[in-house]
């Protein structure tokens, strides 16, 4: 079963050691904006899994099966960008029609993932890991989305405790949620070298 | 239908004009750059390799990549340079990748001419933790690797050798065993292959003697 | 020439909103994921801060340039589209003539086309001013982001490895926080200098 091994193991990596937030630093500013209330946190994280997949998926599928062959790699960051954006666009289409709520819910949240750092850092990612087969990019883009959703959640969880704690004045808001991803930061290194 | 086109013109001409200018611009640069690019990435490898084999005036790739294994069972191409120095042999050079703590390590490694000895090797890539996996770079423990027999090696705990020695006991740094071990892993894993591949093209010779 | 509302010449307008009042990343926080990628060390922070200079100044000259003709439906659309190319760009020169640079960066060179300072500039400025004002505000900008990235990074680098610039500045007693190089150094160097920076605002208001 190496194949599902192979799958596991980077699935492992990417939610845990290589986590997107807290070792690559992606998708910071939604992190920091959007991770006061775990029920915002949380559905934060499932759009940009949801989009994360499919873009992940998409855009791997375009880089091997038609920049490639066709030599046309300067055109990859552009083609990326176009794929994301439109992918996105998408997205919001289809839940506009067919699950009106679960649209309403997300609220700004959709439109915003565009310019995620997260999406179009882990396509690119898939490019320089050189991952070189369909299922392996699926897991990966959807292990990304899930170790984001992780990190903004355990954060919401955090900062809505925060609340109740006395936050020197000059470190309310943005600078004590940095301090805090921070030490979350630490606390995911001790993840390294268990696989 | 003919109303319906010219909106449809009249909102996108820009986009495809903007689209049109960006990409001859993109194909400009690429022209003119890539062959500096594919220049670079060469030169990365072939300056390491200089260190290893100071006698080398110069490295040329084999007209074939060679095909090995990597670690995860997956078949690679990799590039192995032959270096001369006025015609005259002197090594062999080339890349091979270990599993590393933080992330994957890439060496240039490089071996004498008849694939007896190694020469040593330098770190290409790596993203070990500063100050412990990170002495992979230091000479503690390359020099260990310098001269020793490209063989299997063994990896042991400090203290159990003494890593003035060359032979092909490595004593681990201490403190960074993964780190340690994905060379030695590295070195193990790829060394025969190269070498029997290399012995298959009739470029060196079989059995120890020179 | 051309004057804001109460008096200020456009160009020293931009200037100013760029270099201080709106610098990016500190007070406007945007562009928060390569601040923190980039500044474990000078040299790479200086090479991100000169390549989003020339993106942005790129950027906006184009945009500028096709103000005239910005549709509602495509104008985001171009906007990626012009910084997309520019970004291409750029990393094609970084490959060619600093791959050591390239190589450190890394995937953070494409990952300015979302950099959100970009597109905050084409749709702040660009869109709305003529090509010199634009050129103006994107090299204040870029300015701005790339002293901010060096405050950080110089930070950073002293602490974490007792070196600026490789001239060894702090004596070599002092032990390095290696954690400086690593993520948890990033964000609480980010955290307190924002604080810092906080606390400095609020004394003076």
């Amino acid at each position: 079963m190496d194949l599902v091994y192979v799958l596991l193991t980077g699935f492992i990596s990417v939610v845990l050691i290589n986590n997107l937030v807290f070792t690559k630093f992606l998708g910071i500013c939604p992190y920091i904006g959007v991770s006061g209330r775990i029920d915002m946190a949380f559905g934060m994280g499932l759009a940009v899994t949801f989009v994360m997949t499919l873009s992940g998926t998409l855009t791997w599928m375009i880089d091997h099966w038609l920049l490639m062959p066709l030599n046309l790699e300067v055109a990859r960051y552009v083609a990326f960008i176009m794929v994301i954006a439109a992918a996105v666009q998408l997205v919001e289409m289809y839940l506009k029609k067919f699950f009106p709520p679960l649209y309403e819910s997300f609220g700004i949240f959709l439109p915003l993932i565009t310019t995620n750092c997260a999406i179009l850092g882990l396509c690119l990612f898939l490019v320089v890991w050189g991952i070189g087969t369909l299922i392996e990019a699926v897991v990966l883009s959807f292990g990304g989305g899930i170790g984001f959703t992780i990190a903004i959640c355990i954060m919401a969880g955090i900062r809505e405790n925060m609340q109740m704690v006395d936050v020197p004045e000059s470190l309310r808001g943005a600078p004590i949620t940095l301090i805090t991803a921070g030490l979350l930061a630490l606390a995911f290194m001790g993840f390294t070298g268990i696989i | 239908m003919l109303d319906s086109l010219k909106r449809f013109a009249q909102e996108s001409w820009l986009l495809v004009a903007a689209s049109l200018v960006c990409g001859l611009l993109l194909a400009a640069t690429n022209a003119a750059l890539g062959p500096r690019i594919e220049m670079n990435k060469t030169l990365k490898l072939t300056s390491l390799a200089a260190n290893l084999l100071p006698e080398a005036t110069s490295f040329t790739p084999l007209p074939e990549p060679i095909e090995v294994q990597g670690l995860d069972g997956r078949r690679e191409s990799a590039v192995v340079f032959k270096a001369t120095a006025d015609d005259r042999l002197v090594g062999w050079a080339f890349k091979v990748t270990g599993s590393g703590f933080a992330d994957k390590i890439e060496l240039v490694t490089a071996v004498d001419a008849s694939f007896q000895k190694l020469a040593g090797y330098d770190v290409v890539t790596s993203s070990e933790t500063p100050g412990f996996g990170d002495q992979i770079k230091d000479n503690y423990y390359r020099s260990q690797f310098s001269g020793a027999p490209a063989d299997k090696f063994t990896l042991v705990g400090g203290g159990a050798a003494n890593p003035q020695e060359i032979d092909s006991t490595i004593v681990a740094i201490s403190g960074a065993t993964i780190s340690s071990t994905a060379v030695v892993q590295a070195m193990n894993h790829y060394l025969p292959q190269f070498k029997e591949q290399l012995q298959q093209k009739g470029l060196i010779g079989h059995g120890s003697n020179p | 020439m051309a004057a804001t509302p109460d008096g200020q010449s456009v160009y020293a307008e931009a200037v100013a909103t760029g270099l201080w009042r709106e610098i990016p990343v500190f007070r406007m926080l945007l562009g928060t994921c390569p601040t923190l990628a980039v500044t474990a060390a000078i040299k790479p922070a200086l090479t991100m801060g000169l390549c989003v200079i020339f993106v942005l100044v790129c950027s906006n000259i184009m945009v500028s340039l096709m103000r005239k003709g910005l549709r509602p439906h495509v104008r985001i659309l171009l906007f990626t589209l012009t910084i997309a190319a520019f970004v291409t760009i750029a990393d094609l020169f970084l490959r060619a003539y600093q791959p050591a640079m390239s190589e450190a960066l890394g995937p953070y060179v494409p990952l300015i086309i979302v950099n959100c300072i970009i597109i905050w500039r084409a749709e702040a400025r660009a869109s709305t001013s003529g090509v010199l004002v634009s050129i103006v505000d994107a090299l204040a900008m870029g300015a701005g982001f790339t002293i901010a990235l060096c405050v950080l990074a110089t930070i950073r680098e002293i602490l974490g490895t007792g070196r600026l610039f490789e001239i060894q500045v702090l004596p070599k007693a002092f032990p390095a926080w290696a954690a400086m190089g690593m993520p948890v150094g990033a964000f609480l160097t980010f955290g307190f200098v924002l604080g810092f920076i906080n606390y400095v605002s609020r004394k003076r208001s």
